[in-house]
């Protein structure tokens, strides 16, 4: 999807060490409104680093990060707070707030962060309920719910904060085996609807049905980038086709 | 059983302040800690250099050399204390030393994908305390923070050695009154009552406690465990 338009995030040039493992090792990336990103790569590739440091929960150590144009501090948190507002990210283990209801955990953010009266964010929070499908679970504690439900009431409650654009950071890799394609068809359904995103996933299928553009990730460097026929057909580099044949 | 009765006054008297220097010391500790424990999980690391300074210094001294330090060295400091102060004062710093520590073991629980995961949707840090942590924190901290409010409880019988006239000091004036006077000593029975009243307070306290635990329970409080598979890549 090319663009002459302003990406909605630039990353240029992160650098991210853990102690002497680089994590990210001269990495640059830009996304554009309405692309989906995938993002793939062995354990310990800096997927999750890379995606981390697009809503600040991992502050690179040198590069450049900018948010429609305009460069972000990296080091400044308040900065960063008001971005995540429009940078939602939805997690692995989902992390549902246990001590609150369904309808509690995606009311939570919107109040407080003013965005809308608590009546009016609990009329917008059983919107998104059944949206994902979930309308009748709005009163129900997390620890009662299945985990390809607490994930889609995870992407409810990021979806809450009205975002320009969603993080996934391996949506899928810790549900049951059944419970992944609920999960899929609404990330798939949320693609449809035009959502920016960026997935960190091993989920092939997915990738080559969604996305715009897949890049593969390993030992902290992106290695090569491009449309899902290139890099699950057509790869240009040796290191990509066996990753791709390891995970086929 | 007729001593008992005669005394029941004097007990009552005694009871009084044992169960007001209990009250204030729970309050005040819990203040204590909650405010340490804080202060120990700060983003600062000035704060957090104080909290543990605190909690060392005030934690491995014996409460009754605490006490005693702390009632006989506060005139040389220009700060005369009474003795029911003195009681208070050594007994909130230790149980609040104690506290923090619960209260820090609480917090850090819950672990840090909820403080990420609170961090993601934009929430402030002290919302994220407010909101997400510590309503969770309350299941980790309240059994062992009752205990601490049991030992509390108990300890308030020292007090007697610096002079105040609670409930044990009551028990023992009676045990010495009577022995002098009837040349036979009520020890058992008295120590036995004292014992048994110091046992009711204390299991009113984990009845309470153990009732608020089950309600936390029931509202789903108790940490939601890993999700099975769960594996962190970088």
């Amino acid at each position: 999807m090319q663009s002459s338009v302003t990406p909605l995030i630039e990353a240029q040039n992160l650098v991210k060490a853990f102690g002497r493992i680089r994590a990210l090792d001269d990495v640059s990336c830009a996304i554009s409104t309405g692309e989906r990103l995938v993002v793939i790569g062995p354990s310990g590739s800096g997927k999750s680093t890379l995606i981390r440091c697009l809503n600040g929960l991992v502050k690179p150590d040198t590069g450049k990060i900018a948010f429609e144009g305009r460069h972000i501090e990296l080091t400044s948190e308040a900065h960063w707070r008001r971005l995540r507002q429009r940078v939602g990210m939805v997690f692995q283990d989902y992390t549902l707030f246990p001590h609150l209801t369904a309808i509690e955990n995606i009311t939570l953010a919107p109040v407080r962060a003013s965005l809308m009266a608590k009546p009016q964010a609990e009329l917008e929070a059983r919107r998104l309920l059944e949206r994902v499908q979930l309308a009748e679970k709005a009163a129900s504690y997390p620890a009662f719910l299945s985990g390809g439900q607490q994930q889609r009431v995870a992407i409810a409650r990021a979806l809450a904060m009205r975002p320009q654009i969603l993080l996934f950071d391996e949506p899928t890799s810790a549900l049951d085996p059944e419970m992944i394609k609920e999960v899929l068809d609404l990330m798939v359904s949320l693609a449809r609807d035009g959502m920016t995103m960026v997935v960190v996933t091993h989920e092939m299928g997915f990738a080559r049905a969604v996305a715009d553009r897949v890049l593969f990730m390993e030992a902290g460097r992106i290695v090569e980038a491009g449309p899902p026929d290139q890099i699950f057909a057509n790869q240009k580099d040796v290191r990509t086709r066996e990753f791709v044949r390891r995970i086929a | 059983m007729a001593l008992l009765l005669d005394n029941l006054g004097f007990f009552l008297s005694g009871l009084e302040f044992t169960i007001r220097l209990a009250l204030l010391t729970l309050v005040c500790a819990i203040v204590v800690s909650v405010l340490i424990g804080l202060m120990s999980v700060s983003q600062w690391r000035a704060l957090r250099v104080a909290a543990l300074c605190y909690v060392e210094f005030w934690r491995d001294i014996p409460l009754l050399v605490n006490l005693l330090f702390i009632y006989f060295g506060a005139p040389l400091v220009g700060v005369p204390l009474k003795p029911f102060t003195a009681a208070l004062l050594s007994l909130t710093l230790w149980g609040g030393a104690n506290g923090a520590e619960i209260v820090r073991g609480g917090i850090n629980a819950i672990g840090q994908h909820q403080f990420a995961s609170a961090t993601a949707l934009g929430l402030k840090r002290w919302e994220i305390y407010r909101y997400v942590v510590l309503p969770q924190a309350l299941m980790p901290i309240l059994p062992p923070m009752t205990g601490l409010c049991t030992t509390l409880v108990q300890a308030t019988s020292l007090a007697s050695l610096v002079g105040v006239n609670e409930f044990f000091r009551i028990a023992q004036i009676v045990v010495e009154r009577t022995t002098m006077q009837s040349g036979h000593s009520p020890a058992f029975l008295v120590y036995g009552f004292a014992l048994m009243v110091y046992f009711a307070i204390c299991s009113a306290l984990t009845w309470l406690s153990r009732y608020f635990e089950q309600r936390l329970q029931k509202t789903g409080h108790s940490a939601v465990a890993a999700p099975r598979g769960f594996k962190e890549s970088a």
